[in-house]
């Protein structure tokens, strides 16, 4: 029992009367535990929008969204008696742009700032903090700084910290890695990879980088257009035809892959997730 | 948030839209000084009339308008209650002698709480918050137990009413006539329209283009700085802030969380926007030359003649 989409429908009600359809009749289900989603699709296309639906933020204008339980639709939430804090606890949701909600004098404070809204004392959230930190790759000096006199890069660490430090069961990432260097984005996204295989969780990722796709999702989502079309495994969405249609590119692995197979006409019949695999199964054919 | 319209653009054809808005602006200015000089229940149904007829023929929704009207409505309400309140000209209409007593006060606080926690039940929130209204009245006037406080005499007098009302309609018909203008006027070519008018200020050494630019920023950076307060607003929900709940200690974090982010991102973008304005040459009080160069046509004459003659009219309602 996680997140569940039951034909849910969001339109942006604008200055023009007509608004905009920026979802259309989505049906989901995402697990608590066990699944690294990877939500992908061209920039206007609903993934933000889809993100802001799994932990409340946004009110499907038709249809429902099942949180743990919870029953939100435009109904439920009307009367104002539904409390949608805890689900927001429960689910993370880092912005596109975390580094904008940072406000505190220091570091430490903004990254206690959200356990404390949920009740978590003083002492544990300094504590949180701490772990939060560490585990996004600063050290500990930075919480006695000021948010403000950050790099970019670090700014986002710390914002992702904040998220952290909540220890959500469900933890969704609205383009994390946009604007690290090459090495930051793997630490990052080992961060989230271990979240996820050490305790468990599910993680949902929005991103642009095929490469991230492939080798850390073992499930992703396509939106286009307002529309989810594609569920499923990440290894037969690149073995399809329509990738090119979508506007996606192929992970590296698997271009290299295609390119020694065409230069030296191999067959490999794998799918190797990184370089590694891909250096096993040449071994293999070659031997 | 995303349904304020002050100061938004909305491109559409209309003959609004072709007018220069040089004499879109001074047309502004003189219909709205019509409207305070004129002072009779005729002649304000002859104003409003001829600012639904502007709405018609610029082929402007209406609808969207009352949108643009609802941020004001608390302001139109309250101007109202204050001028029936307190303007006590003219003939009495209606009398109320009001007891503040030791027993209706402690009801009266009784019922406000009892209208707290059952308005959450109630379907027609509106209706039931008028009931609250006229049962404050009632108690107020009925129940005169108790140690006298304080006996005040609600009252309503014609004029208080007459000027109240009036107020009132000045007030929608200057909100009306100013988003019409904003709503037909781009941006770029309102700031060269307010560039010429202020014109005459450069006596006073007034930098009148800056002046202007000044204005013509603000405008522009309404929408997009509510779209990031929107934006940061939930992002801070996202962190357990909420913003139906909290006492007061909890209100006052909230506000900051969303205030810090505001001003930073406010002096952030006016630093982008400054650099980029320098990389396109822009020096302050530089004379510079136009792509668009404003064109003053007949249609444009034919309206200040117009809208002149409305004036003279109302100014003829005053003194003769």
């Amino acid at each position: 029992m996680g997140i569940e989409f039951e034909r849910v429908n969001y339109q942006y009600t604008g200055i023009d009367e007509k608004g905009y359809l920026a979802l259309a009749d989505v049906n989901l289900s995402i697990e608590k535990t066990g699944e690294f989603v990877a939500l992908i699709g061209e920039t206007g296309s609903g993934k933000t929008t889809l993100a802001q639906h799994m932990n409340a933020l946004l009110t499907p204008s038709e249809g429902r969204v099942r949180i743990f339980g919870l029953k939100i639709s435009k109904e439920t939430v009307k009367g104002g008696k539904l409390r949608l804090n805890p689900i927001r606890q429960q689910v993370g949701l880092v912005f596109q742009f975390p580094e904008y909600q940072l406000f505190e004098e220091t570091v430490e404070k903004d990254i206690a700032f959200g356990p404390k809204n949920f009740g978590v004392s003083d002492a544990e959230a300094k504590e949180r903090a701490k772990k939060a930190i560490r585990s996004v790759g600063l050290d500990e000096s930075y919480l006695e700084r000021s948010p403000f006199n950050l790099s970019g890069g670090e700014k986002k660490r710390v914002s992702i910290a904040g998220i952290l430090a909540m220890e959500p069961d469900v933890l969704i990432l609205d383009e994390p890695t946009s604007g690290l260097d090459p090495l930051g984005r793997n630490g990052l996204l080992e961060v989230f990879s271990r979240i996820h295989r050490e305790l468990d969780k599910s993680v949902v990722i929005i991103t642009h980088d095929m490469n991230t796709v492939y080798e850390y999702a073992n499930r992703v989502l396509v939106m286009r257009e307002g529309l989810l079309v594609y569920d499923g495994d990440p290894l037969k969405l690149f073995s399809r035809r329509n990738v090119e249609n979508w506007n996606l590119n192929m992970p590296d692995v698997l271009k290299l892959q295609r390119e020694l197979e065409e230069r030296f006409s191999l067959t490999l019949n794998t799918w190797p997730r990184s370089r590694g695999e891909l250096l096993k199964a040449l071994e293999e054919v070659l031997s | 948030m995303r349904n304020i319209v002050i100061g938004r653009y909305v491109p559409g054809s209309g003959f609004l839209y072709r007018l220069d808005p040089r004499a879109k602006l001074l047309a502004l200015i003189i219909l709205i000084v019509a409207a305070f000089l004129i002072d009779s229940f005729l002649h304000m149904a002859v104003a409003l009339a001829v600012v639904l007829l502007l709405l018609l023929a610029g082929r402007i929704s209406v609808k969207r308008v009352y949108l643009g009207l609802r941020p004001i409505v608390f302001l139109l309400i309250f101007t109202f209650i204050f001028q029936v309140l307190f303007n006590r000209q003219g003939e009495l209409l209606f009398e109320l002698p009001l007891h503040f007593t030791l027993l209706s006060v402690p009801v009266l606080v009784l019922a406000v709480f009892f209208w707290g926690f059952t308005k959450k039940f109630i379907r027609f929130r509106l209706i039931y918050f008028i009931a609250l209204i006229v049962g404050i009245f009632a108690l107020l006037h009925y129940i005169d137990q108790g140690i006298m406080f304080w006996n005040p005499t609600f009252a309503v007098f014609d004029e208080g009413l007459q000027t109240a009302f009036f107020i009132m309609l000045r007030l929608i018909i200057i909100v009306t006539l100013s988003t019409i203008l904003t709503i037909t006027t781009k941006p770029t070519d309102l700031n060269l329209g307010l560039e010429h008018i202020l014109k005459p200020l450069k006596i006073f050494r007034l930098n009148t283009e800056e002046i202007a630019m000044i204005i013509a920023i603000s405008l522009r950076y309404i929408p997009t700085l509510l779209d990031e307060a929107n934006k940061i607003m939930l992002a801070q929900a996202s962190r357990g802030v909420d913003f139906k709940e909290g006492n007061l200690k909890e209100k006052v974090m909230q506000v900051v969380s969303l205030l810090v982010p505001m001003f930073i991102i406010s002096f952030q973008r006016s630093d982008d926007l400054a650099n980029a304005m320098e990389a396109r040459s822009f020096v302050p009080g530089r004379n510079r030359t136009r792509l668009h160069v404003l064109t003053w046509r007949a249609l444009d004459t034919a309206c200040l003649l117009i809208v002149g003659l409305f004036f003279m009219a109302a100014l003829s309602t005053r003194w003769l």
